[in-house]
């Protein structure tokens, strides 16, 4: 156990002091510098407090599409971008697009809440 | 910026200039953020200005620096506003790697300051059609006018830049379901050929150089090829480049009616509103093995860099753009 603030928090702390004490402080040129590694400490907080939810779910996805199990998320995610290059899915298309749609809204709930909903 | 460290560079680039103009004199030479592959240089001799962008060492770019020279010069002959080409020096030449040396143009090509600060306002009013007199100009350029400078387009220019990208996304590796469908998607939905032309690859807000009435020069030739020009107004519309002002597709400045019409008066022949959603996804997968391979770049300590690296969790912004445009066709 570590203590207190947890990890996420921690994150949260350097974040706001990048973007709101750090950033006005530096040259202009390099603003947007500051202001991405704030926008990356905010994404790997919702990343660690998002736990391991969306990877489950994002398996779970794969290997229904897939139709074969497989145990970890980043071969079932290569194994289905395979099958779609190879072809053998393009009359599933249609069907298809909404389904790798949750995945990707999932990979957005991290990278950047609001996007899906045309916010940010 | 980071002033040239290198005294070779800066000593090359006096001799370049003393070269194709008179001595400057003392020269400074500091680095300008912002270009993904190459690097770019302003250099400074009391006020007067010229800008160097030359690959950086260790890598060659998609494009050789020789044939985006002579690119820009033609786009120059055929009145496009472009930054004029001076010279250009080969790898092992007075840039060091291969290089250009172009003329300074004032003005900025930082997007958030072009759509938000007031000194812009006018230069919003009058970019899209600006923009889009510029593009019916680009897109005036047959294959006979860039001949020797661009390989010749060898079939459906659509299924060529599919098999394009495909290829770019293979040398990364990188499993990405939501490409591959938008990739078959594209193979599928391919319009019929249109005249070929030459597509400028990258025009975009970032790659226009704006003071404040307007567009003063058009930058970044280095993707540049024969193709659809639907390409190019697709490219400019993706939401990745309106910046947030998401209600003004073209480049966050116009809307697509007013951009249509102006390219038509500038003598465009403006593409059918499908041709250019079909492009417009196509943009956003491009963007998106774009955003793949810069943050592949960075973990395989290519370039290694935290605003690279943020570019792999952005792939899922132009993958969900790609989705929709998709799902409503």
């Amino acid at each position: 156990m570590q203590d207190r603030p947890d990890a996420p928090e921690l994150l949260d702390a350097v974040a706001e002091y990048l973007f709101a004490e750090l950033r006005p402080e530096v040259p202009r040129e390099q603003r947007f510098k500051v202001l991405v590694a704030a926008n990356l400490c905010a994404v790997v907080a919702r990343e660690l407090r998002a736990g391991e939810q969306p990877d489950r779910e994002d398996l779970a996805l794969f290997v229904g599409l897939l139709g074969e199990e497989v145990d970890d998320v980043r071969e079932a995610a290569g194994r289905l971008a395979a099958r779609l290059r190879s072809g053998e899915l393009d009359d599933r298309i249609e069907e298809l697009a909404p389904r790798l749609a949750e995945h990707v809204g999932r990979q957005l709930d991290v990278a950047r809440p609001g996007y899906a909903d045309g916010d940010g | 910026m980071e002033a040239a460290t290198d005294p070779s560079l800066v000593a090359g680039v006096r001799a370049v200039i003393a070269e194709h103009e008179a001595d400057p004199g003392e020269l400074g030479l500091t680095s300008i953020p912002g270009g993904a592959s190459r690097e770019t240089w302003l250099a400074d001799a009391g006020g007067r200005r010229w800008v160097l962008r030359r690959d950086p060492p260790d890598s060659e770019s998609l494009v050789p620096i020789a044939h985006e020279f002579e690119l820009v010069a033609r786009a120059a002959e055929a009145g496009i506003p472009v930054a004029e080409p001076i010279a250009r020096e080969p790898a092992g030449g007075r840039f060091g790697t291969a290089g250009m040396l172009m003329a300074y143009v004032a003005g900025t090509s930082v997007a958030p300051r072009i759509l938000r600060k007031d000194e812009f306002a006018e230069a919003r009013e009058n970019l899209p059609a600006q923009l889009a007199a510029a593009l019916a100009g680009i897109h005036a350029l047959t294959t006979a006018d860039v001949d020797g400078v661009l390989p010749a387009a060898a079939g459906d220019p659509a299924l060529e830049q599919v098999a394009e990208w495909e290829r770019q996304l293979d040398e990364i590796g990188e499993p990405l379901p939501a490409v591959e469908l938008g990739l078959r998607w594209l193979r599928r939905h391919a319009p019929d050929p249109a005249p070929i032309r030459l597509v400028h690859g990258d025009f975009r807000l970032g790659n226009f150089i704006v003071d404040e009435s307007g567009l003063a020069a058009v930058i970044d030739w280095e993707l540049a090829h024969l193709g659809d020009p639907a390409e190019d107004i697709g490219w400019l519309c993706i939401r990745s480049w309106r910046f947030g002002n998401d209600d003004r597709p073209v480049a966050g400045v116009g809307d697509l009616d007013r951009f249509i019409a102006a390219y038509e008066a500038a003598g465009g022949d403006a593409p059918d509103r499908d041709r250019i959603r079909y492009w417009e996804a196509f943009g956003n997968m491009k963007w998106a093995v774009i955003c793949a391979r810069q943050a592949h770049d960075h973990r395989s300590g290519v370039r290694s860099s935290h605003e690279l690296a943020s570019l792999g969790r952005r792939i899922c912004e132009p993958e969900w753009d790609m989705l929709e445009l998709i799902e409503a066709s």
